[in-house]
């Protein structure tokens, strides 16, 4: 397992390094936070990322913002930092597991193990909620395509669902497809919504 | 199209759990309103995107429907009956049959160089194979419990030929029928269309039977999946049914709507045939090879106003006599108790309302098959030993498990 460990502790005390070295793990380490994350992670393709910072700054929140939205991957922050109101904030904006204190060889693997499954199941939700997002984009626009249909063929509305469903099928396409066309030919024509 | 407030399914207590389901199906004319659902806007509505994973034989159907890849798919009847009882290799699984997704519009073909020796008709081919010092012929089924199989033994039989003693019988995925009879691997098969019909086109085969000859709106393919999968996700599952019975309604309600839905099914994403090998038998024009034309008065149905789609408790019976029948159950299942258990009757009652599909009172239904006999779900025991030709294996009591 690759790990990109990001090392924000001020003197780079580098205490976790070690403990995954002796575990077994593949370990890159960067230092700071100047670098470019999400770039940095698309370069070196690892399977988790590990902050260890001894709190965690509004720098480190919106880098792992970044990371979720772009480049999604497991992210363990380790710090000192006890106040609740910060650990909320650090799960809010994607961190998989939120470790206070206490690196032990030892309970590394079975955190990285949680911290895998928990980022599986949040990315299997995200992917339901897009699909639920694009279906309700795609039904709109569907709805648009039939109300244009229904002007200009002077139908009603389950006839221009007919309609619309037999080009697509003659067409071997999705009914989307004949609903940007429609809404396309529409614009092109200057007709108005 | 009924339109009952269609949001009421995507917020509220009745929100599917899943927005994505994963939808197996086999490249069949039969899948169609699978297909139709999936890309032609039926299941938005209902707050659900169906994916279509089209898969290469059955085997592999059945094994992602229970390793989870698929959460529903396009199945044989038997098949399913297959998964409950432990009869495919793995061990038993709890099942769930949906609904119903199409009957008829299977068929029974024989090479064209068996044709050409003059076997054309049943009787023909029974001479043929209780000829003394003649090679047995290979007919293929689709797997060991598919319909197919059961088609093909049931009208062997009852043209007194014992399938499994007097022919060889070979398992071969339905779109790798042509290629086999082509090579002369096999001799004939009973498979879903378009498989029959690409063989007729080519020359390559002839039509002996079709399965509605077997048994007139017979049971054929259901949607079925886990039924860990209905029990945990029951809003889904109804769902789908309601998507799927809007579709299936869809596709019967014109010719042109059944013309182009062959068009669509034909593209190489679904079926990949041709349109000509589609179409006609999908309407009910078949023409069996040898210049014999008829329009056919029990075509493949989708719908028929819900009576091809009710997962009547007799059909799904039906499938464990014959199992009984062929010795692949040793002993009599607790047929009733079983059917009650897969077929999804209460899922599949709200669903058809919803959509105002009517809902038949009876949960059982009977027929007279080919040879005469009428199953109407009493006494599934008796009426799998009412057979003159069999494999009835029974093992002692005191081996029984």
């Amino acid at each position: 397992m690759r790990i990109l460990l990001i090392d924000d502790t001020p003197k780079k005390v580098g205490r976790l390094k070690a403990a995954l070295l002796e575990a077994g793990f593949d370990v890159i380490e960067e230092s700071g936070l100047t670098i470019d994350l999400p770039a940095r992670i698309e370069a070196l393709r690892p399977d988790v990322i590990l902050f260890d910072t001894q709190s965690p700054s509004r720098d480190v929140m919106e880098q792992v913002c970044l990371v979720t939205r772009d480049r999604p991957r497991p992210i363990i922050m380790f710090t000192d930092e006890h106040d609740p109101n910060v650990m909320r904030q650090a799960i809010q904006s994607g961190v998989s597991a939120y470790i206070v204190e206490g690196i032990h060889a030892q309970r590394l693997q079975p955190i990285l193990d949680v911290a895998m499954a928990r980022f599986e199941t949040d990315q299997a939700l995200r992917a339901q909620l897009q699909a639920r997002d694009q279906q309700l984009a795609e039904r709109k626009r569907i709805e648009l395509a039939k109300g244009m249909l229904m002007k200009m063929r002077d139908c009603n509305e389950e006839q221009a669902y007919t309609l619309m469903r037999r080009q697509a099928m003659s067409k071997q396409q999705k009914l989307i497809q004949v609903a940007e066309q429609i809404i396309t030919m529409n614009e092109l024509l200057g007709f108005q919504p | 199209m009924m339109t009952i407030n269609p949001l009421a399914w995507v917020s509220g207590s009745d929100a599917p759990e899943r927005s994505i389901v994963n939808l197996g199906f086999m490249p069949l004319t039969d899948a169609a309103s699978l297909i139709v659902a999936a890309t032609q806007g039926f299941a938005q509505p209902y707050g659900l995107t169906l994916r279509l994973h089209r898969q290469p034989s059955w085997s592999a159907l059945r094994d992602n429907l229970l390793n989870g890849e698929l959460d529903a798919a396009h199945s044989l009847y038997s098949m399913i009956y297959g998964l409950q009882l432990g009869l495919s290799g793995s061990s038993a699984t709890d099942m769930a049959i949906l609904m119903g997704l199409a009957q008829n519009g299977q068929s029974i073909n024989l090479s064209a160089t068996l044709a050409a020796e003059g076997i054309v008709t049943a009787d023909a081919l029974s001479r043929r194979i209780h000829q003394p010092g003649q090679a047995p012929l290979t007919l293929a089924h689709t797997l060991p419990t598919s319909t197919h199989a059961l088609w093909l033994y049931y009208w062997l039989a009852a043209q007194g030929i014992h399938p499994l003693e007097d022919t060889h019988t070979a398992v071969v995925p339905p779109p790798l029928m042509v290629e086999h009879l082509r090579a002369g691997r096999i001799d004939g098969y009973c498979v879903g269309e378009p498989w029959g019909a690409v063989a007729t086109e080519q020359g390559l085969g002839v039509t002996l039977a079709t399965s509605q000859s077997i048994w007139p709106d017979h049971p054929e393919k259901v949607l079925a999946c886990t039924l860990a999968f209905a029990q945990q996700n029951p809003n889904t599952a109804r769902a789908l049914i309601c998507a799927l019975l809007d579709a299936s309604r869809f596709i019967e309600e014109s010719l042109e709507n059944r013309r182009s839905t062959a068009q669509l099914i034909s593209g190489e994403a679904y079926v990949n045939a041709p349109l000509t090998a589609i179409e006609p038998r999908m309407i009910g024009n078949y023409e069996d090879g040898l210049g014999h034309c008829w329009t056919d008065p029990h075509p493949l149905s989708f719908f028929r106003e819900g009576n091809v789609n009710m997962p009547y408790l007799s059909d799904g019976m039906w499938f464990m006599t014959q199992f009984r029948r062929w010795g692949l159950l040793r002993s009599d299942p607790d047929y009733l108790g079983i059917a009650t258990q897969v077929q999804q009757l209460a899922l599949y009652r709200e669903a058809a309302e919803h959509v105002g599909v009517i809902v038949p009172e009876h949960t059982m239904r009977s027929a007279r098959l080919m040879d005469g006999r009428l199953w109407d779900g009493q006494n599934p025991a008796a009426y799998a030993r009412c057979f003159p030709l069999h494999a009835l294996a029974d093992i002692p009591l005191h081996q029984s498990y």
